[in-house]
């Protein structure tokens, strides 16, 4: 590797590299048999990495879809709320208490220190002066504690409504969570391998009408595909997951189609960002002369009218 | 509440798959635990951030932890073998014949032992490009990295697996000679 252009190469194949550099880049490796290779290498490679399969069965994903959504029922996410609730109304009252304790304290200091100055003046000696400092602060303290009881209760009127409303929900979101749960199953998604496979043929449908319909630029000029290949990139791993469960429950018709749209499905999703058109028009008439898109249709619809029954 | 759970439902079926592919060849081929991680990805999703992110977050906020996840079970189970998930891997169900299944199970281990050989950060960032097909800004945004490290450390991680893929053919090569 001891060309300059080799980390520009990996940036080139990533689609990473502005317009100028690509040009550069590209009019490099015409000439240089060591990135060529490298790239030819690294597209290898991702060939490899990206037709690694999940083992993931349909059965452990929905069984997953299932236990997440049957977590939410038990609303531990609400429950932290309401204790952080609880917590965020205590700490206020305790601030409250603190700051109308200290005003009523520093009010009735301030009446009494001017009552001990009167008395005080005429006490030459600093440590009675120093003990009755201190008595003051003594004597005082029961006055705020009076005063702080009165402050308290108007607090704890407040606050005993504040518990009310805090606790009130409570049993109300319990019994909120508690009729929701026969509800629920009913929004989420039916969890069989059939109802999948519909609505991944359905989903499939949409995306190769759509790969199907969208205009060509004209001159083999770039196309933009991304939204085509991304959403060909979620369908593929479920296409090989769904492919797996049809053969091992020996469902051919459903199998074979699967195996037919695999390799359409890797094909969109391999390629690049704006591919030329030939690739497209290459792809598009594999889709036409399998007939896919009505396969696809027919058998969502008869899967559909089966899970209906 | 239903509208939310069908908008979780829609994302958990597009991003599950891909999550648990990643896992596992993040982790090995441990598959029983790449799907377990996967699951309490999406379990804090849906517990905690769910309807808090912004439009589009949730898929690298799902890699974010996920691989955190990862990376706390490198530390606590990195010298422990996994028995367990090596029995469910044997006794997982096989739907092709043989031959088919014996290439495609070769040609698997093949990749998880040479991604096995990279340092963990740069296996991240290379999975991350080459099957979620994030770009270096995304990558970025996931590993909490810059965009120039994202470059660097996927460029080593090809130069890297290059060098001992050909490597391994020499060897094959020679031994069949």
């Amino acid at each position: 590797m001891n060309c300059i252009f080799t980390e520009k190469v990996s940036s080139l194949i990533d689609g990473e590299l502005s317009q100028t550099e690509t040009r550069e880049v590209e009019r490099h490796l015409m000439s240089c048999v060591e990135c060529q290779e490298m790239r030819a290498d690294f597209l290898s490679l991702r060939t490899r990495i990206t037709n690694f399969e999940t083992s993931l069965q349909p059965t452990v994903q929905n069984r997953a879809l299932k236990k997440i959504l049957a977590t939410q029922r038990r609303a531990p996410a609400l429950g932290f709320q309401w204790s952080f609730g609880k917590a965020v109304a205590f700490a206020s009252l305790l601030i409250i208490a603190a700051i109308s304790g200290f005003v009523v304290y520093q009010g009735s200091k301030s009446t009494q220190t001017g009552s001990s100055v009167a008395v005080n003046t005429p006490t030459p000696v600093p440590s009675s002066t120093v003990q009755q400092h201190q008595r003051p602060q003594a004597d005082a303290s029961p006055a705020p504690k009076k005063e702080n009881e009165e402050t308290t209760q108007p607090r704890q009127t407040p606050s005993a409504p504040k518990r009310k409303i805090v606790r009130e929900p409570r049993p109300g979101e319990q019994f909120a969570a508690i009729p929701e749960p026969p509800a629920r199953p009913a929004d989420a998604r039916p969890a069989d391998a059939e109802t999948m496979t519909a609505m991944h043929f359905e989903k499939s449908e949409t995306l190769l009408r759509s790969f199907r319909n969208f205009r060509l630029n004209e001159a083999g000029s770039a196309t933009e595909v991304s939204y085509e290949r991304t959403r060909a990139q979620q369908l593929v791993y479920q296409n090989m997951m769904l492919r797996r469960e049809a053969d091992a429950r020996g469902d051919v018709q459903v199998a074979s189609l699967l195996e037919t749209l695999e390799p359409i499905l890797l094909d969109i999703s391999n390629l690049p960002d704006k591919p030329d058109t030939d690739a497209v028009r290459v792809i598009r008439e594999r889709v036409e002369r399998k007939n896919i898109v009505a396969l696809l249709k027919v058998n969502s619809i008869a899967l559909a009218r089966a899970n209906d029954d | 509440m239903a509208s939310e759970d069908e908008e979780f439902t829609m994302l958990f079926q597009d991003f599950y798959p891909s999550l648990c592919r990643f896992l596992e060849c993040l982790l090995g081929g441990r598959a029983p635990l790449a799907q377990d991680l996967a699951q309490e990805s999406f379990l804090q999703l849906h517990r905690t951030a769910w309807g808090t992110l912004p439009d589009g977050e949730a898929r690298f906020w799902l890699y974010r932890v996920a691989r955190n996840m990862a990376i706390n079970e490198f530390r606590k189970s990195n010298t422990r073998y996994r028995l367990f998930d090596r029995v469910v891997e044997a006794m997982r169900p096989r739907a092709r014949n043989p031959e088919q299944e014996y290439e495609t199970q070769e040609r698997q281990t093949l990749v998880l032992e040479m991604l096995q050989t990279l340092p963990e950060d740069q296996r991240t960032a290379l999975l991350l490009r080459e099957q979620e097909q994030l770009s270096y800004r995304e990558i970025g945004q996931v590993l909490n990295i810059s965009e120039s490290k994202v470059k660097v450390d996927i460029f080593r991680a090809r130069a890297a697996l290059r060098e001992r893929w050909s490597k391994r053919v020499k060897t094959v090569g020679a031994s069949a000679s």
